[in-house]
């Protein structure tokens, strides 16, 4: 009898374990203040409910240092399931086969998302695109008027920004026609760049058997660049940027749309407008990037994953999302239609800005030449008098780099 | 004789095994990593023997790095600690009040340093408080703020670590000055002492060892000076120290990890030598504490 | 009179530089989110208590404390009974590679904790502790400054007593914590200082070597207050007094540890 009954248990558990056997993925992402980390919960919540076989444990990484924790992760290959990856990352771990090859698994979705192309490296989709990040250009409508311009004026060209910015540097010594960033990593290239593409530069030829880093367009753009750092710039830092030009005090800055959450929260009373990056002239192109989603290698759950991240991609998640994170331009090619998008002008400015684009090659090494470019810049603006010679310099290490 | 044997290795067992598993492990792993070209996310490793090392010795990034960590250590340590006893001199004594002024002294050590260093580069921007303090003094501030010139960055940073490390440095001369007998400074005013004759003859040697334990502490700590760096210049405008270049080296832009590996153990055999500099020339034959 | 008046002003003016970054943090702490610019802080006349209600609400800052708290308090215990037991035997028992052993144990602070915490990430997941609190203490469990700082005490210290003790028949371990333990409170006092603070503000570490919210400590939660692109100040800065304030009360509380002194007969014949 007694073998009966323990034989039986041990039975109702094996059944019972197996009804209730979860697949337990693991999501690490980025997004963990108090706005936005009530969403993700939420969503995570409504795919629990919606997959009862499923569970998402979740982990929060902190921009400043959750790189290195997923370099670690994936190095000794106990990575995540799903992780939140920026454009410029996917590169070193799709080249390393960390992150799974989700080519097959998009096949139907190609045509519903933008940014694929940063995902791809070697012809295969790494991960799928979350949002989308650019940058415009903003400008103060006050300052612009003060200095003599009427409302109708749009700086499209290099000339317009050039003239708008000296006449607000003329204005006294506190204005300033242009923010300029001072060295820091990650965000000096997105203000220069802009500069360089615009002006049709190019990184590679299109062979890409040599560096074209110092060439005559490239040295144009820079010298642009320079002459409204010397002339015209506020330097210091995007935040300190960000805030001279949030108190009025600066003409025309780059940045993104975060701006527009700060002005909306702090409740700043500026007049301002958004506008394409200039070119030459006609307007320009401007820098690229996002945040993706890539399934690891050696998740076993390749498929569940995949399933939570167009859950969580979906075009009615992505309007929440970016509702209150005040993100202008998700992914989804749904979304962006949404009307939250197409009745605010900004946004729509940043939704058309992204179709005159430029992302960084989709190349392991991007990071290092990045640093190559920035320090370039840094030593044309800050240290030298010389244009030329700084980039060639640079020139020749991104060739060494590419082996070329 | 045997049972203390048995007792003592008993007691020393949780040391010896966190030790050994937590500590000896990574560090033989590290310095064997050292000898490869290891990098992450890499699956092949191969041995290179002594070229990393090589290669460091000329590597300029590096071995500007490597200066800027010297000026930053022999920069901060004297006035740290100099300072720190005056501060502790200060607040020894019974009066009205000491408790506070001690508490408001050590405060800024208790404050997570990313916080402060976020606060300082807030204060070290073109005009802030901290540049309009210095022009009223008369002296010209860098155009761009402190911290995004190249003259000034790394002294701003020394500037804020002596700020932040005095009060608790302070505190362990405290700890050291309140363990010299009042008996001395009795006998010593019987005979007719100075105050001055008593600081030089009582107080300074016996704080000996307290001052050598701040000094060591300090010079291990500063060696390995990067969450400042991070935080306020990420290296830039020269500001780059030994441990920042490891950390961007082998964990960011390249991944270098076999190659900065190397690097550390450069970095500790220096702090190693530097210590152990301080205990031969501070030493006593009988540390009387 | 003159001399007070000197020495109260020197003190309140090294106070106000020592005070005003901190100041600032609070005053920031006490700010709306988002109601005006850093800079006019000082003019502002609006303030609030709801950062520090967000904190504890749809923040866990309350279980970032206790595990703050939690993990400091047994690191800290756990060091001045090791490093204790430990430098006693150093100190008193000649061991052959005695010397050497103690120059490794050192030197295992120089080598900085990126180099370091790969390897100790490997062995923590091997272990099977990471992402849990032994992560947070087993590898901090004893330190070796503690250990070198009770052997140099201790050395100094006559051995007369503890002979006395033992013909008086005193066993092993009374003597060593009825009798040694009281006279080394300076330099306890001086090790739970360096052991407790150092953790504190620990935040590489933590970082790596755990990944669920049960297990956070405040540094790392800190962290999350940096943004993308702009830094949440006012959670941050309140966050941040929050993680000043226990460690003021412990040290309030300390104090009469170390500034009691060591009324007589420690050093004494």
């Amino acid at each position: 009898m007694k073998k009966f009954i323990v034989s039986f248990a041990v039975i109702l558990l094996l059944v019972n374990s197996n009804l209730m056997a979860k697949t337990s993925l693991e999501w690490w992402q980025f997004w963990t203040d108090p706005t936005i980390k009530p969403i993700i919960n939420e969503m995570i919540e409504e795919f629990e409910t919606n997959n009862p076989d499923i569970e998402i444990n979740v982990t929060d990484l902190t921009w400043s240092n959750g790189h290195e924790k997923i370099v670690i992760a994936f190095s000794s290959d106990t990575a995540p399931d799903i992780v939140e990856l920026g454009s410029d990352w996917i590169a070193q771990f799709a080249s390393k086969n960390k992150i799974a090859d989700i080519t097959k698994l998009s096949k139907n979705e190609l045509g519903d998302y933008r940014g694929w192309d940063m995902a791809t490296y070697n012809d295969k989709i790494y991960a799928k695109p979350w949002f989308l990040g650019t940058r415009v250009m903003f400008y103060n409508k006050t300052l612009l008027k003060k200095a003599g311009f009427d409302d109708s004026f749009i700086p499209y060209k290099w000339d317009d920004l050039k003239n708008g910015a000296r006449e607000v540097t003329a204005l006294g010594k506190k204005y300033y026609g242009w923010g300029s960033n001072t060295a820091e990593k990650h965000r000096l290239y997105k203000k220069f760049m802009p500069f360089f593409w615009s002006n049709k530069a190019q990184l590679f030829t299109d062979d890409n058997k040599f560096c074209v880093l110092a060439s005559t367009k490239a040295i144009e753009a820079i010298k642009l660049y320079a002459w409204l750092h010397d002339s015209c710039g506020y330097v210091d830092n995007q935040r300190g940027i960000e805030d001279s030009f949030l108190d009025g005090k600066i003409g025309f800055i780059i940045s993104g749309d975060w701006l527009l959450k700060r002005i909306e929260l702090e409740k700043r009373k500026i007049n301002f407008g958004t506008t394409l990056i200039p070119g030459p002239k006609l307007p320009g192109k401007s820098f690229l990037g996002g945040e993706f989603l890539a399934i690891s290698e050696n998740s076993k759950n390749k498929e569940a994953a995949k399933k939570f991240i167009d859950f969580i991609t979906s075009a009615k998640n992505q309007v929440k999302f970016c509702k209150a994170n005040r993100t202008a331009t998700p992914s989804s090619k749904l979304a962006s239609q949404d009307e939250y998008f197409t009745s605010n002008p900004n946004l729509l400015m940043f939704n058309k800005q992204i179709n005159l684009s430029v992302n960084p090659p989709v190349d392991p090494d991007w990071v290092k030449i990045e640093a190559i470019i920035e320090e370039a810049v840094e030593e044309i603006i800050f240290n030298t008098d010389l244009i030329a010679e700084p980039l060639l310099d640079a020139q020749r290490k991104i060739e060494k780099i590419k082996g070329l | 004789m045997k049972w203390y044997k048995k007792t003592a290795f008993l007691l020393a067992l949780p040391w010896l095994v966190t030790f050994v598993v937590f500590w000896l492990f990574p560090l033989v792993y590290s310095f064997i990593i050292g000898f490869t070209d290891y990098e992450l996310l890499s699956d092949s490793i191969n041995w290179v023997g002594f070229e990393n090392y090589k290669t460091l010795f000329s590597d300029e990034v590096f071995l500007s790095s490597l200066s800027n960590t010297f000026i930053f250590v022999f920069g901060t340590i004297p006035f740290t600690t100099i300072i720190a006893l005056l501060l502790a001199l200060l607040v020894n004594g019974n009066y009205k009040g000491r408790d506070f002024f001690r508490s408001a002294f050590f405060m800024p050590s208790v404050t997570s340093m990313v916080v402060i260093a976020l606060i300082f580069t807030n204060l070290y921007q073109r005009g802030g408080y901290i540049a309009m303090l210095v022009q009223m003094l008369g002296f010209n501030t860098p155009e761009y703020g402190f911290l995004f010139d190249k003259n000034t960055a790394l002294y701003s940073i020394m500037a804020m670590d002596i700020w932040m490390s005095v009060g608790y440095y302070m505190l362990i001369f405290l700890a050291g000055l309140k363990s010299i007998p009042d008996e001395l400074y009795e006998a010593a005013d019987i005979s007719g002492a100075s105050q001055s004759k008593k600081f030089f003859s009582i107080t300074l040697p016996l704080l000996k060892p307290v001052a050598l334990f701040i000094l060591v502490v300090n010079s291990i700590k500063s060696f390995q000076v990067f969450q400042e760096i991070f935080v306020m210049t990420k290296g830039k405008f020269d500001t780059s120290t030994a441990v920042y270049y490891i950390y961007d080296t082998g964990l960011t832009t390249n991944f270098q990890f076999g190659y900065v590996s190397a690097a550390a153990y450069i970095l500790f055999i220096i702090i190693g030598l530097f210590s152990l500099t301080q205990f031969l020339l501070m030493r006593r034959k009988q540390p009387l504490w | 009179m003159v001399k007070k008046i000197l020495k109260y002003s020197t003190l309140l003016g090294i106070t106000f530089v020592m005070v005003f970054p901190l100041l600032w943090m609070f005053r920031v702490s006490l700010s709306p989110v988002g109601s005006l610019s850093i800079s006019e802080i000082w003019t502002s006349s609006s303030y609030t208590l709801s950062n520090y209600y967000d904190l504890f609400t749809s923040n866990n800052m309350g279980l970032y404390l206790f595990n703050s708290i939690l993990v400091g308090l047994i690191v800290t215990v756990s060091n001045i009974l090791f490093c204790f037991t430990v430098g006693y035997t150093f100190a008193r028992f000649q061991y052959i590679t005695n010397k050497i052993l103690f120059v490794t144990v050192i030197l295992v602070l120089m080598i900085p904790a990126h180099i370091i915490i790969i390897p100790l990430y490997l062995i923590c997941l091997e272990v099977g502790i990471y992402d849990s609190y032994l992560a947070l203490i087993l590898p901090w469990l004893v330190n070796p400054i503690g250990i070198f700082l009770v052997k140099q005490y201790i050395d100094s210290l006559p051995i007369s007593m503890e002979e006395a003790a033992r013909i008086d028949g005193a066993s092993e371990l009374r003597i060593l914590f009825k009798i040694i333990m009281p006279i080394c409170k300076p330099a306890l006092a001086v090790l739970a200082i360096q052991v407790f603070f150092t953790n504190w503000n620990s935040f590489l570490f933590p970082y790596i070597l755990t990944q669920s919210d049960q297990y956070r400590t405040l540094p790392v939660a800190l962290a999350l207050f940096q943004g993308h692109q702009a830094i949440d100040w006012q959670h941050l800065m309140a966050g941040s007094t929050i993680s000043v304030i226990p460690v003021l009360v412990i040290f309030i509380l300390m104090q009469k540890q170390i500034v009691s002194g060591i009324t007589g007969g420690a050093i004494k014949q």
